[in-house]
């Protein structure tokens, strides 16, 4: 059979070209060229209508006693360990919930999703309304507990700018995480969760030993991919706050889009510099990631 | 005794629910009920419900908000994408599906390996090669970009669709006499249907509502789209919020009636990506 195939494939390859072409020039131009001319990039210094001027590795030492570029890898990498852990966690539990046969359950899996579907520019709009001072809903809400003295100006004070804006996170996407969770729970064998209820094992007692052991694979693939993605974050926090106040919310990719085309440094070169290194940086947490869970389960088989 | 105390268990646990449905969409019923009120009704109390609908405000946003142009110009560069992302990702799945050649894992793990590319990685130096190319500042080089920035996804969900089909039915098309496009065209792309949807509400909704490489690869206010156009008016009026309210809503009620129309198809297709 392999041999026939083999075989076959021999006198394909213009069909092959044919099919794969288009998606592979596509590739080529759209995402491999770019990459490498930003990597190529980080070594000049790129002013409009000055010839790029090669300086070596002058970037990537500025780089390094930058202090912005070091609290936006702070404020970053904060987001990126906070939100994805109290996503699942939150996920995952709403999953157990309708799991346990919740009435209205179909209505509430398309209510908790919906978040995940509306734009940034959006959310960022809405919750920076009920971030509002004077009439904000958080602000109200505090009012109305007679806890007058907790308000804030949650958006414009250094403090609680990053906080604020980690909630609106976990706000959009933990519904993503539920129905991920949800389609887990419900691959679950079903003799597993009945055993465990002969065993008058409780409601938490169930998670904590049969779901999440089980779904393990699942909950570290999904903080893997919360972990990336949030290393990216960019336009909740362009759109609410900027950055500001005082850089308490810079992050890596504000601030690569700052140095590139908002400040009137105009050099190109500097923040292909800053990308190259993040680049390479959620390259190396993938890998050591793919790593250690492949070596874990190696080790529960 | 027992029995009370799981009914009570059981209230509990549902008055949670109800109160984490608040939590989820409680803003966005918010949003919708402001878009239908004026700004001086919405000051004078921000939480209540409109009393009468003003639907001249959706016609006011589109008609003297410039949000018509903004519309059209998301529709043409979401589905332009969408529909070309899917006919090239759909040959290209088919192939690295079906045919066993030389390099056939190398061309798949090298396109699906930038799912994880942090988008600035490639945002400054499409700028600087749409610049040179004649393509900044316009939709076509947008749509391009888009379909660069999705490919990876798309390949990634219709190859695990087509290597799922049976080679059993491909052969028997090919004793029949079918060439290799007619059986991807006749047998392959039609079984293929509903991989072949969830791609495109997937890609669909995330180009719509994408942000980061229009805000930088569009500049004149005629060729923004939707969500640029918001931010804008958002920065124009700021304190007309009202008005910001009719606009964002405009921008969010195509993916609404999609979601109501296609609520499991839409959430299938979006967590594609994460369930294996």
């Amino acid at each position: 059979m392999s041999i026939w195939y083999r075989r076959e494939s021999n006198g394909q390859w213009p069909i092959i070209a044919l099919f794969v072409g288009p998606a592979l020039l596509g590739y080529i131009l759209l995402t491999i060229y770019p990459v490498l001319l930003t990597i190529y990039n980080s070594f000049f210094e790129i002013r409009p209508r000055n010839a790029a001027a090669f300086i070596g590795w002058k970037n990537y030492a500025a780089l390094a006693s930058d202090r912005t570029f070091w609290l936006a890898v702070r404020h970053t990498l904060i987001w990126a360990l906070v939100a994805p852990v109290l996503e699942v966690v939150l996920g995952l539990l709403l999953a157990v919930t309708i799991y346990a046969r919740a009435p209205l359950g179909r209505f509430f899996r398309v209510a908790w999703f919906s978040p995940v579907l509306i734009s940034y520019v959006v959310v960022a709009i809405m919750w920076s309304w009920l971030y509002n001072y004077d009439w904000g809903l958080v602000n109200a809400g505090l009012r109305a507990l007679n806890l007058e003295g907790l308000q804030r100006s949650w958006l414009g004070e250094p403090g609680t700018a990053l906080w604020a804006l980690i909630v609106v996170d976990v706000w959009k996407w933990t519904g993503f995480h539920l129905i991920v969770c949800l389609a887990a729970v419900h691959g679950l064998p079903q003799e597993v969760i009945e055993s465990a209820e002969m065993d008058n094992c409780g409601w938490l007692g169930k998670i904590y030993f049969i779901v999440v052991p089980m779904l393990a694979p699942t909950l570290i693939g999904l903080l893997v991919l919360g972990f990336v993605g949030k290393m990216k974050v960019f336009d909740l926090v362009w759109i609410m706050t900027q950055g500001g106040p005082l850089w308490s919310t810079e992050t890596v990719s504000t601030y690569v889009y700052k140095r590139a085309f908002d400040w009137n440094t105009f050099d190109l070169g500097y923040p292909c510099g800053i990308a190259t290194v993040w680049f390479a940086a959620i390259l190396l947490c993938v890998i050591l990631f793919t790593t250690v869970f492949r070596q874990r389960e190696k080790l529960e088989y | 005794m027992k029995q009370l105390s799981r009914l009570s268990v059981r209230s509990a646990l549902f008055i949670l629910l109800v109160l984490y449905t608040a939590y989820a969409i409680g803003p966005l019923i918010w949003l919708g009920s402001m878009s239908l009120r004026t700004t001086s009704e919405i000051d004078s109390s921000h939480y209540a419900l409109p009393n009468t609908f003003h639907w001249w405000k959706f016609h006011e946003a589109w008609a003297n908000s410039n949000y018509n142009n903004y519309f059209w110009n998301s529709v043409f560069v979401a589905t332009t994408s969408v529909l070309v992302l899917v006919v090239i990702g759909a040959m290209a799945g088919y192939c690295l599906a079906r045919y066993p050649f030389r390099g056939n894992r190398a061309v798949f793990f090298a396109i699906f390996s930038t799912i994880m590319l942090p988008p600035q990685i490639t945002v400054i130096s499409l700028f600087q090669i749409l610049v040179k190319y004649g393509l900044f500042d316009t939709l076509t080089g947008l749509t391009l970009v888009y379909i660069g920035v999705q490919m990876p996804i798309t390949l990634y969900i219709l190859e695990g669709f087509f290597k799922r089909i049976p080679r059993d039915l491909f052969d028997a098309a090919k004793i029949d006499g079918y060439g290799d496009f007619e059986i991807f065209w006749r047998i392959g792309l039609p079984i293929a249907m509903p991989a072949v949807v969830t791609v495109m509400i997937l890609n669909f909704i995330l180009l719509w509502n994408e942000f980061l490489y229009a805000v930088v690869l569009i500049t004149s206010d005629e060729k923004r789209t939707l969500p640029l156009g918001v931010q804008k008016f958002m920065g124009d009026q700021f304190s007309d919020i009202g008005m910001v309210a009719t606009g964002a809503m405009i921008s969010i009620i195509p993916v609404i009636i999609a979601y109501a129309f296609f609520s499991e198809k839409i959430i299938q297709g979006m967590t594609a990506g994460a369930v294996k």
